[in-house]
């Protein structure tokens, strides 16, 4: 608003300031073909989360919390208990409504044995034939609502809203929104789309000889006329805007209402105005005025045309009535709970009364949702922290008394919780760490088939280094046949696609040829896993990959690319500073294992728009392979060594790096550069790998156990080929559960939480606060970790408590649009956030960051940074600490850390994970994973 | 009767049989599990397709299959014959029918996992089957339009499988008027056929019609069929039933719902190899909609849309075939045309990742597309006809003002005739779903 108010600023200046300041409410995520996750309500992260789900929950119209019903399943089931709901009443504010009524046992009746929702729809039915009709069986409560009912006034009348125009001009806009962003679908491209939307709508508009809809006679004439006059996109939008006589402070509120009715169009259209090069094949000119301009004109001739006369409604007298009705039973429904009686309902004083309706009121099921979501968290809260520093207290900080047989790092993402778990059972004594999953290597990386570079790293990270995968010197002419190969077999794959849909060609194909379909038809539908087994064998003989290295040396300072000014690999002093920055804070200093391997990871599954979703988030949605095995190759180098020893890092010269991949769908795990690998390391690499393939399957098997569809008695194998199914399968529309239930994100070393069971629930971020004595570490790792937890958690959260709103709905009808996302059916606006089948067994909570430092040291990290201090002190995540030596638990609870004093009994223990999680398919409590140990650290037999 | 005979009628019966059943359990509250669920359906579309196999041998090596179960009732001289026949048309439909639907169901098994509608979902499906094995296997025109009545039901309540949007519940009812719209030709077509040749039976010789009459039976046959095969004008249906869940979409419309017409035409083929003017206008229908089809569907974006087009396109082409007498090349062409667009439609929710993987393949550049017929017109006209498909050939904008609107009026005007004289007062309650009849009462006014 501010800018508005500035003398300075030309006209067109001031339209573009109301433009952006509704463009702001607008969903943030990009094509989908690369999906990042990020904070759903981010334009609201400066209020308090609590104000923001609210504000945005009318703006949107979506829910803001779970049902009423789920938290009272919830409370039910024992997920909430009685003492976190009266925790959480008690830090309200109380006071006395009436003698014998304080505000907090109006509110905790109203929660327990809790009140009813009533609405205008179905309150007649309800007091004739419903649960009121039951209730008044009872003379006693009869009488009680009659009086209520006399003592509650009917309000005024609310006036009839303009009818939308909206479905008269979003079947257009919609479609000429999708031919103009599209990437290739569609044969024919939009002629002129270049030019920018609004002008090449103008263009194809207002040509004569079209018929138009009812409504919208005389849209040609009106895009003639300002043709006519060349009018500029911003002119349009003005012109509507005076033809409406608003005055510039209606601007922004009538611009945002705008653009909110078709907000996943206008996102996008204002995501590739900022960057079009997200645009995967075609960039265009986008701009939210050209949006606007259209969209207003459109609205303009609706509204001249009537579209806006709104519906006549039934009489006003009886909604009044049944206003007062709903009003009543509210207010009745909380006397009830607090067994009031007529007579005293009747004795109260006209203050009195209206003090406790407005009280009841106030405590509209919104508010009721408040508490109960506070204290559906603050169990959650407690359990985990309980059982952290259980586990603390009675397990100990234990040190591996003998050098490791190998060390793995993994990404800190929570789907490789169960991995790492899984990876230390197999083998007692192998340490696992973690790190965000681009292992601090960002880079534009270019494998052997990518037609283009990629960034591998954050989303608000820049690469500025290129590297190549390129084939190793005697390998070049089998790259050669291999891009010949797929040249032709991909041109082949597109004519057939193409051609099947044209006229002449079509007849040809489908009639001559379109039986033929019934191969993959068959084989994808009746044996998915079989038939990715011919093809990849097939792919394997026809198409061999060579052999490859990455161009990561750079000796020359400047070597950049001529066109995208990137710096081609890394000089020595870059490498080293690449590797320190993950094995510093990570506190892999000393004590390396001969062997250490980097497993960066990513998700392959088929006939899934939201693939992209289930990648790496450190590395911008994409897949971390390559970075995994540049951090390897980096790592292994001498140049570098001697570097990262004056870092006091040292690595001896029996430790050899390896690079890896996991596919968290598939739990594939592929390691890198295996012939590189000194003969002195083999029997080492043997073992890391038939552990880390013991570890793979058991930890299908844990994901198994979600899986409604696979057997319950699955043994590890059977696991581990269902999951291969999985992405392999045309039909699946949850190749795999992503981050669904992620809720946790413990920052500390891993012997905090090694035998923990944690349920794939909770980032891990490896960090050793006694390396890191001036908190510089610590620093980095939040600033990079706590963005990209919350995002993942807070989309998630949203997309659950809203899913039809805040998410896309079920996956089942969505439709891949231009090649930039999904609508529902033919016609929809844009679905952004995330499908019902991947939120669907999620919880929502906020996300609760652990941390293995004391309070102090913590609040100088998050002080000086705006970001987290925003995050943290609107509530957006939650926050607490373990002192990593006296093991004390500190919570941040509204405006400070306080310590949490809670008995701590010893965890239930079990021998394996899959003894704790077999047949059981809901969210399970911590325990402690007691596997035994054999005095060679070999399996325990 | 022979063991043949049993099986034509156990492919046909078994579908409708598992819906019956499933259905009047659900009805006193029994939902199955969804393994016991998807288990029946893979065994009965076993069943029938192992059915269709037998049927297939045994009329490559024979004659015909015909089952009479006599007359459902007789009324004076109208008589609703029930006989099942299977001859060298109807197998290749019948095996198209059981062998999608089989897929389908596992296709479905998985794709809807965990769905509220899972039951609802292989109810329609298996009543779907029925349905159209019925109409493929049908003797007579008349058993033959229960088939296409409960295709055309289970159409439109798959497309409103969503129920909870307003979106498809609107499209669905879009779509249901237009069948109802049409069906009125195979009604009248069959009545005609009764009225004028007394039996409106195939299976032992086509009736006799001869003249004008034989035009008009064609005539009111094709519009059946154009409906149904949404050829121009009714093609505007088409992109609304992708509401529904992608393998509803897939089998209705990528293969045998969208082909029930050609069927029926090819059923008449006889009738309408009589006639020179039917003919012709099958021709005529079949090529609008395959340049129609042509046309819109290269500048539809979104996958579902542009593979509807380009389905439409070739059964316009089928069409000409059809009233060109070549009934083999169509039969082949609806096969294969089936075929393909069923695997695409399956595969549509993966078009991305499919381009990425092509675009990498050919090494980051398509060729553009889009620059060959089109780039030969004046530009004033590429602009025009760009506009002409993206407002798919004005069929839907034609519909809305000068045949909806217009019978809303009507519809509203009767209404009010209607409330005037009535004495009681009645309450309407206007909802989402019947904008066209708001636009007439609140507009008189002005």
């Amino acid at each position: 608003m501010s800018e508005l108010g500035q003398p300075g600023l030309s006209r067109l200046d001031r339209l573009r300031c109301a433009v952006e300041q509704g463009a702001h409410l607008l969903p943030r995520q990009g094509p989908i073909g690369v999906f990042v996750h990020h904070n759903t309500l981010h334009a609201f992260e400066h209020l308090p989360f609590e104000d923001a789900v609210k504000q945005a929950g009318q703006l949107f119209g979506a829910e803001p919390y779970m049902s009423e019903a789920s938290y009272r399943a919830e409370l039910a089931r024992g997920r909430i208990q009685l003492v976190d709901v009266d925790a959480v009443l008690d830090r309200e504010p109380d006071f006395l409504i009436f003698a014998r009524l304080s505000r907090s046992s109006l509110r905790r009746a109203m929660i327990t044995p809790g009140v009813r929702e009533f609405d205008g729809a179905t309150i007649v039915w309800r007091t004739e034939q419903g649960d009121l009709a039951k209730d008044f069986r009872r003379a006693a409560l009869r009488v009680l609502f009659e009086a209520c009912f006399a003592r509650t006034v009917a309000h005024e009348e609310e006036p009839v809203p303009p009818r939308p125009v909206d479905e008269v001009i979003h079947p257009w806009l919609i479609r000429l929104c999708s031919v103009f962003l599209d990437q290739g679908t569609a044969y024919w491209p939009m002629p002129n789309r270049e030019k920018g939307f609004y002008e090449s709508v103008r263009m194809l508009l207002s040509r004569r000889g079209g018929i138009l809809p009812k409504y919208l006679v005389g849209l040609d004439e009106e895009f003639r006329r300002q043709e006519c006059l060349s009018f500029s996109a911003a002119d349009a939008v003005l012109d509507y805007l005076d033809s409406r006589s608003l005055g510039e402070d209606e601007w922004p509120g009538i611009l945002q209402a705008e653009l909110l009715a078709l907000p996943g169009w206008a996102g996008l259209m204002h995501k590739l105005e900022e960057d079009p090069t997200l645009a995967p094949h075609k960039i265009l000119p986008c701009s939210l005025m050209d949006f606007l301009a259209v969209r207003l004109t459109m609205s303009r001739i609706a509204a001249r045309r009537g579209a806006e006369e709104p519906i006549p409604e039934e009489p006003p007298l009886k909604t009044q009535e049944r206003r007062r009705l709903s009003r009543t039973a509210r207010i009745y429904d909380a006397a009830r709970v607090l067994r009031l009686s007529a007579e005293e309902v009747a004795s109260l004083s006209d203050p009195e009364w209206a003090a406790f309706s407005s009280e009841v009121k106030a405590f509209n099921g919104l508010e009721r949702r408040r508490i109960l979501h506070r204290a559906y968290e603050r169990a959650h809260e407690r359990e985990i922290l309980r059982g952290l520093a259980s586990h603390r207290k009675y397990r100990g900080l234990f040190d591996q008394p003998q050098r490791p047989p190998a060390q793995v790092f993994f990404c800190l993402d929570e789907r490789e919780e169960s991995m790492r778990r899984a990876l230390e059972e197999a083998h007692p004594l192998v340490e696992t760490y973690s790190a965000a999953g681009y292992f601090g290597v960002a880079v534009d990386y270019k494998g052997i088939d990518d037609p283009h570079g990629a960034a591998l790293c954050p989303v608000v990270v820049k690469p500025e280094h290129a590297v190549m995968e390129q084939p190793k010197p005697g390998d070049s002419q089998l790259l050669e046949s291999r891009r010949w190969r797929r040249r032709v077999l991909g041109l082949l794959m597109r004519n057939s696609f193409v051609s099947s849909k044209t006229l002449l060609r079509g007849w040809l194909s489908t009639s001559a040829l379109g039986l033929l379909s019934a191969v993959p038809l068959i084989g994808h539908l009746l044996a998915p896993r079989h038939y990715a087994l011919v093809r990849d064998w097939l792919n394997e003989a026809f198409l061999p990959e060579p052999r490859t290295e990455l161009t990561l040396m750079r000796n020359t300072k400047q070597s950049q690319g001529a066109v995208s000014g990137l710096l081609m690999g890394f000089s020595p002093e870059e490498k080293a500073e690449r590797v320190a920055s993950v094995l510093g804070p990570a506190g892999l200093v000393r004590g390396f294992a001969r062997l250490v391997v980097i497993l960066g990871h990513g998700s392959s599954s088929l006939n899934n728009p939201h693939e992209s979703a289930h990648d790496c988030g450190a590395c911008g949605g994409r897949r971390g392979g390559p970075n995994a095995r540049l951090f390897a190759a980096m790592a292994n180098r001498q140049e570098v060594r001697e570097r990262l020893q004056q870092k006091g890092i040292d690595i001896p010269l029996d430790t050899w790096f390896i690079g890896g991949y996991h596919d968290t769908c598939s739990d594939d795990i592929e390691l890198f550069d295996l012939d590189a690998v000194p003969s002195t390391h083999k029997p080492d690499l043997d073992s890391i790998r038939s552990s880390l393939d013991r570890a793979s399957a058991q930890n299908a098997l844990e994901r198994a156990r979600r899986f409604e569809s696979c057997p319950a008695d699955a043994d590890a194998e059977r696991a581990l080929r269902h999951v291969e199914e999985r992405s392999e399968h045309l039909a699946q529309p949850r190749p795999e559960y992503g981050h669904c239930t992620n809720s946790v994100c413990i920052v500390g070393r891993r012997s905090l939480t090694r035998g923990l069971f944690l349920d794939r629930r909770s980032f891990l971020v490896s960090y050793d606060a006694d390396v890191d004595p001036g908190n510089e570490a610590l620093a980095a790792l939040l600033a990079a970790a706590v963005p990209v937890c919350a995002g993942i958690s807070l989309e998630y959260y949203f997309s659950f408590v809203d899913n039809d709103r805040y998410g896309c709905g079920t996956k089942l009808p969505h439709n891949v649009t231009s090649l930039m996302g999904v609508m529902d059916g033919h016609a929809s606006d844009l679905r952004t956030g995330l499908p019902w089948q991947m939120v669907e067994i999620h919880e929502p909570v906020r996300i609760l960051f652990v941390v293995e430092t004391t309070p102090d040291r913590l609040k100088k990290v998050i002080t000086p940074s705006p970001a987290l201090k925003r995050l943290l002190e609107n509530r957006w995540i939650r926050l607490a600490t373990i002192d990593p030596v006296s093991s004390r638990v500190h919570v941040y609870r509204d405006s400070g850390f306080e310590e949490f004093h809670e008995d701590l009994e010893r965890l239930p223990v079990a021998l394996s994970s899959h003894e704790w999680y077999a047949g059981k398919l809901q969210h399970l409590p911590m325990a402690w994973i007691q596997t035994p140990r054999t005095a060679t650290g070999d399996r325990p037999r | 009767m022979n063991a043949f005979q049993d099986i034509l009628i156990f492919v046909v019966v078994a579908p409708g049989g598992i819906f019956a059943v499933f259905a009047f359990l659900w009805l006193l509250g029994w939902t199955p599990s969804e393994r016991l669920l998807s288990g029946i359906t893979g065994l009965t579309f076993s069943g029938c397709t192992a059915g269709v196999a037998a049927l297939i041998w045994k009329i490559s090596s024979a004659s015909n299959i015909t089952v009479t179960f006599g007359n459902w009732f007789a009324v004076g001289n109208y008589h609703f014959p029930l006989v099942l026949m299977v001859d060298p048309l109807s197998v290749p439909f019948l095996a198209l029918a059981a062998v999608l639907s089989g897929l389908i169901g596992q296709f479905s098994a998985t794709y809807l996992h965990r769905e509220s509608g899972f039951l609802r979902f292989f109810l329609l499906l298996h009543l779907f089957a029925f349905g159209s094995l019925l109409a493929f296997a049908a003797g007579s025109f008349d058993l033959l339009a229960a088939g296409w009545e409960l295709v055309g039901i289970t159409s439109v309540l798959l497309i409103g499988f969503f129920e909870r949007r307003p979106a498809p519940v609107e499209n669905a009812l879009y779509v249901f008027g237009i069948y109802r719209a049409c069906d009125i030709g195979l009604l009248v077509g069959i009545f005609a056929m009764h009225h004028w040749a007394g039996t409106a039976s195939f299976d032992r010789g086509f009736p006799t019609l001869t003249g004008a009459r034989s035009v008009v039976v064609c005539l009111l046959l094709l519009l059946a069929a154009s409906g149904k095969a949404a050829q121009v004008p009714f093609s505007g249906w088409l992109p609304r039933a992708m509401e529904g869940p992608t393998p509803s979409s897939a089998i209705f419309y990528g293969a045998i719902s969208i082909h029930a017409g050609a069927y029926l035409l090819l059923r008449a083929q006889p009738l309408l190899a009589q006639s020179a003017i039917a003919s012709s206008l099958v021709i005529l229908i079949g090529a609008a909609t395959a340049i129609h089809g042509t046309i819109v569907g290269r500048a539809s974006a979104d996958a579902k849309t542009s593979l509807a087009y380009a389905t439409l396109t070739q059964v316009g082409i089928v069409f000409i075939e059809i009233g060109l007498g070549l009934r083999w090349l169509a039969v082949a062409h609806i096969l294969g045309n089936a075929t393909v667009r069923t695997m695409q439609y399956l595969r549509a929710p993966s078009m991305l990742h499919d381009y990425h993987q092509m675009h990498s393949a050919i090494g980051g550049d398509f060729a553009p597309t889009g620059k060959q017929v089109e780039a030969l017109l004046p530009e004033r006209v590429q602009i025009w006809l760009y506009r002409w498909a993206l407002d798919r050939g004005h069929l839907d904008t034609t519909i809305e003002r000068w045949v909806i609107a217009p019978l809303a009026q009507l519809s509203a005007y009767l209404s009010r005739q209607d409330r005037a004289r009535t004495p009681f007062p009645t309450t309407i309650r206007p909802g989402r779903a019947v904008q066209v009849s708001a636009a007439g009462p609140t507009r008189r006014s002005h």
